[in-house]
């Protein structure tokens, strides 16, 4: 389970966080694959947990990681709504098919 | 029916340099029955200081117009698309499969007003798109100007979404009849002035009305009034 990069998990209308890492840790994965990448939190059941799964096609999945050029953040493409949580492990599942790397100081605005 | 939202039942805020309000769900403000009118998800009346803005973010699967108002809006993206709009410009953004972008003030010195509309759009997963459209700002005089509609044409912005914004300025004392098929909705939001909207109600500046069930509105303009009407699904 990896715990020094950031993960956040919030909602892609309006930005609500359900789960910050940095706030809250929680152990995470991260498992690529040629489909996409399959990340593993493991979490108790919440009323954030229970917002994941109801809004599991609008959800913004974030990595961040500090770098020598500053804060790298990578962003998740959940596709497809391929979130799921196991309560007998205690499991949050989610699946992104794609990603894009940034560094906000590229951009004019940050 | 015609629900009317006055300009203060909105979620207004101030951080200085950014102010607005919200008329659904967004931010801090979160409502479980204020998240959405069709397809709308977001209607937000901001305006950002000189030299400032949002930094990089994503957005997906969502359609995204903004309507500058007032001053002029920078916007960046990760396909490459760097563009300022102003008044008589619409930006149009597609996040569809995932898109990076900032958008901020430009100027040193004005702030920019603008309206940012999110749609959920038809589909998910297409590719992400950018477009800026000019309107002729003359020819929304007291008649409804398409601005941004499915299908791409002179003036238009196209939309993934079964959607028509008009935006018009109706002179005090003129009116307009609007009809559209059964079914769908209307979103009528006053960006200046006064309008009696149907046989009773009464929007003035940044009030807004959610319409339903109603296949003709008649909208008369009580003042010199610049209206937004949004014909959805």
């Amino acid at each position: 389970m990896q715990t020094q990069n950031q993960l956040l998990i919030k909602h892609a209308v309006g930005g609500r966080t359900f789960i910050d890492s940095k706030k809250d840790p929680v152990p995470y994965s991260v498992e690529a694959s040629p489909e996409g990448w399959m990340f593993t939190v493991q979490t108790t059941w919440n009323d954030d947990v229970r917002e994941i799964i109801r809004l599991k096609d609008e959800l913004n999945v974030f990595i961040f990681e500090e770098t020598e050029r500053g804060t790298k953040k990578t962003w998740y493409y959940v596709k497809d709504g391929r979130v799921s949580y196991d309560g007998t492990s205690g499991k949050l599942t989610l699946f992104a098919g794609s990603r894009i790397e940034y560094f906000p100081g590229d951009y004019s605005f940050y | 029916m015609i629900a009317v939202y006055p300009a203060g039942s909105r979620y207004s805020y101030d951080h200085g340099w950014l102010r607005g309000s919200f008329s659904f769900s967004f931010g801090p403000y979160y409502d479980p029955d204020n998240t959405a009118f069709g397809p709308l998800r977001v209607f937000n009346d901001d305006t950002i200081a000189a030299g400032r803005g949002f930094g990089a973010h994503p957005h997906s699967d969502m359609e995204i117009v903004s309507v500058v108002l007032r001053g002029s809006l920078k916007h960046e993206d990760s396909l490459g698309n760097v563009a300022v709009t102003s008044f008589g410009e619409i930006q149009r953004m597609s996040a569809g499969s995932g898109i990076i972008h900032t958008e901020g003030n430009p100027s040193d010195t004005e702030e920019v007003t603008l309206l940012q509309l999110w749609f959920s759009p038809e589909r998910r997963g297409i590719a992400p798109g950018y477009e800026v459209s000019k309107y002729d700002p003359e020819q929304m005089v007291n008649r409804l100007l398409p601005v941004v509609a499915p299908n791409p044409a002179p003036g238009i912005a196209a939309i993934h979404q079964d959607l028509t914004i008009y935006l018009s300025k109706l002179e005090s004392g003129h009116s307009l009849v609007f009809t559209q098929p059964e079914g769908r909705k209307i979103f009528v939001f006053v960006i200046e002035g006064a309008v009696q909207a149907g046989a009773r109600e009464r929007l003035h500046t940044r009030d807004s009305a959610r319409i339903t069930d109603t296949r003709s509105l008649e909208l008369a303009a009580l003042d010199d009034t610049f209206f937004m009407l949004i014909d959805l699904p």
